[in-house]
């Protein structure tokens, strides 16, 4: 007997069987070779240009005379804004389907912020040196800001809209006193953490690579439950808690794990504003699907980052911005033509 | 439409003449605050007599080169943004209405950044202009995106709107700024939203434009008053909303952008001071406003003062201090329902 769900294949792997929706794969596939691209394009365009050919080779191990130029310098770059796009893709898409608002991202309700107010305000004043301290900073910022939001805005329940107010001066607060950190710390610190806040990708290492991937790899388990779960919390609360679902258990995983992922993502690379979202916004128009798609959130992610930083260097070559600055400036407008075509007062 | 939807309520007059004397004082308190409190104290009465007869000591000095003109133009600027605040929470009826939440503070430094990079102006009075046309485009544009689609201009649309506007423009300036050092140097006096070293040149340029403001948004106070009331009604009461909000607006663009040329993007004075004074003094425009001139610039010169002292030597921006109090203002205007409802 089958279950006429259309637009959903069934995969089977021996005893194992899976509904596949069919769009999603596509769609997957298409943003993978998207993604190649861009990451190829990324690597072969800068201040010298490089052929695709002699990027296989370096890619490949093979001897290349471009080893310097695109292993050195370029990887590790790309290599940082694809995990960090990675990163915010999934979180917003985490994030947002918590919140059932396609406005409530990291970004906007102050995570962003916190995680680079406590990164900076500590990097300043010295106190954190190494980069292998950033992230634990980063996510302890980032989950304290979270929390601060949700407790100010609980009153009797929980309201986007208060949530989403809430969010914007709490923001707005954390990056008045993150420029006072930098104005305010010692020196040289002061200058380290004023690069680490602009730089974004500029001059990124395969440090902060490393610590991402590794974060990324730990979440995989807990991405797939949440894409279990988040059909689930799909239906109406009553209808929910009917089936015997624990609510508001699902939900706090699930934005527990956005929040670590937004966070650990600006501690790679800086606020990288609008990615977490306008990513899940652009992957569910494409994959046309009932929920946020994690999957094809997180490559969305990846692609824009990627992209943006590549525009970010040439756009103004030889001077190189950083990577945030033209995610805000795709971003904003993304954000006001949400605003326009949103129905319903924002919610 | 979200709206500040008391009816016009007064309170007794002697209430309100006991709070505007009260608010006097405050504000007296601050300016002598402001003149003898920083990283050197100068005694109340030194202070007041290197004012009243001059004088060449250290203290008197200081006060007179460097803490009045600071103090009169944190005077001049915490009116403006006073004012602007509460004209512009009347012509949009949105309680979280302020110049720096709506982006129209960045709109106008864009227009700095502007006139300092492409045409290279240099001076303050040259500034201002540049400060209006930004505030002005930031303003109107802000105000279209929040008010089309269904439900208009909710709190949430316009606090969204104002944000991503303020992220557009800051991403535009740093654009600029990367690439253009002789502007940064110029920029970063200002954009901070300080009083530091300002000159009482700054003060004497910015007054013309304060008055004009000012005259504006007190001529629409009647009719804010009758806009409080919903559009049709006041249609209905023989009010011309279309003059008064395009009037009121106008004051609020002059007075936002010489504040902000001033000194730089100060956000929450405009959000905080106008809600303190409709608790004050009920919703009669003409009271709101003139109140709010006056507490104004009494916070943001504690706010400066403040900055001075909390971590000496150096100095904290008042424009961080004044995002740490009107913070918890907006938190509690928010918590409160009608705020939400849209």
């Amino acid at each position: 007997m089958s279950l006429p769900l259309s637009g959903y294949s069934v995969a089977r792997f021996g005893p194992a069987s899976f509904l596949v929706h069919r769009r999603s794969v596509a769609v997957a596939a298409a943003l993978l070779v998207l993604l190649s691209g861009a990451v190829v394009a990324s690597l072969c365009l800068g201040q010298s240009t490089v052929s695709p050919a002699s990027v296989l080779d370096v890619l490949l191990g093979r001897p290349s005379p471009d080893q310097l130029v695109v292993g050195e310098l370029r990887l590790p770059r790309v290599t940082a804004g694809l995990l960090v796009g990675l990163a915010l893709g999934l979180a917003g898409a985490l994030i947002q389907t918590v919140a059932r608002n396609p406005l409530a991202s990291p970004d906007v309700i102050g995570v962003s912020h916190g995680a680079s107010a406590v990164v900076v305000g500590l990097m300043a004043f010295g106190y954190v040196q190494t980069a292998r301290q950033v992230p634990w900073v980063a996510v302890a910022g980032g989950l304290a800001a979270g929390l601060l939001v949700y407790l100010l805005a609980w009153r009797r329940g929980m309201h986007a809209q208060r949530f989403v107010l809430v969010g914007i001066g709490i923001s707005i607060a954390l990056s008045s006193l993150t420029s006072l950190f930098l104005t305010k710390g010692d020196g040289l610190q002061a200058q380290q953490a004023k690069v680490w806040m602009t730089g974004s990708l500029n001059g990124a290492g395969f440090d902060q690579s490393t610590w991402l991937a590794w974060v990324l790899l730990a979440s995989v388990p807990a991405v797939l439950w949440a894409a279990r779960a988040q059909r689930s919390i799909s239906f109406d609360d009553s209808t929910a808690v009917g089936l015997g679902l624990r609510l508001n258990r699902i939900r706090l995983g699930m934005a527990l794990l956005g929040i670590v992922l937004a966070s650990c993502a600006t501690g790679a690379a800086g606020p990288v504003d609008f990615v977490a979202l306008m990513a899940p916004q652009i992957a569910v128009r494409l994959v046309r699907g009932a929920q946020l798609p994690l999957f094809c959130s997180a490559l969305t992610g990846a692609v824009v980052v990627v992209l943006a930083d590549l525009l970010a260097r040439r756009l103004l070559a030889p001077v190189e911005l950083p990577v945030g600055v033209v995610t805000a400036l795709v971003g904003a407008p993304y954000l006001m033509w949400l605003l326009i075509r949103s129905r319903r007062g924002g919610s | 439409m979200p709206a500040i939807t008391e009816p016009v309520r007064s309170a007794p007059p002697h209430r309100r003449i006991l709070w505007l004397t009260a608010a006097v004082a405050v504000l007296l308190a601050a300016v002598l605050l402001s003149l003898t409190v920083g990283s050197r104290t100068v005694p109340f009465g030194e202070a007041v007599s290197a004012l009243l007869h001059g004088g060449d000591t250290a203290n008197a000095v200081v006060v007179r080169e460097l803490r009045l003109p600071r103090t009169v133009v944190g005077l001049a600027v915490g009116a403006a943004l006073g004012l602007a605040g509460a004209v512009m929470q009347g012509i949009t009826r949105n309680p979280i209405a302020e110049p720096g939440i709506l982006g129209v503070s960045q709109g106008a430094a864009a227009g700095v950044v502007f006139a300092i990079s492409v045409l290279g102006v240099g001076s303050l009075a040259g500034y201002v202009w540049f400060g209006f046309a930004g505030a002005a485009i930031a303003a109107v544009l802000v105000y279209l995106l929040a008010g089309t689609g269904r439900g208009g201009a909710t709190p949430v649309k316009l606090a969204l709107a104002g944000s991503a506007m303020t992220a557009f423009i800051a991403s535009l300036i740093s654009t600029v700024l990367t690439t253009d050092a002789a502007t940064m140097d110029q920029f970063r006096f200002w954009h901070v939203g300080s009083l530091a070293g300002r000159t009482s040149d700054v003060a004497w340029q910015l007054l013309p434009f304060l008055l004009v403001g000012t005259v504006l948004v007190f001529a629409v106070a009647r009719g804010l008053d009758a806009l409080a009331l919903g559009d049709d009604t006041a249609k209905g009461l023989g009010a011309r909303t279309g003059t008064t909000r395009a009037v009121g607006a106008l004051g609020a663009t002059v007075l936002t952008g010489s504040a902000v040329a001033a000194a730089g993007p100060i956000a929450f004075v405009g959000l905080a001071v106008p809600h303190a004074a409709r608790a004050l003094v009920g919703t009669d425009h003409r009271w709101v406003l003139t109140l709010s001139a006056l507490l104004g610039p009494a916070l943001l010169l504690l706010a400066d003062t403040l900055g001075r002292v909390v971590f000496p030597p150096s100095e904290v921006p008042a424009g961080v201090m004044t995002a740490l109090v009107g913070v918890p203002v907006l938190v509690a205007l928010v918590r409160r329902k009608k705020v939400v409802a849209a």
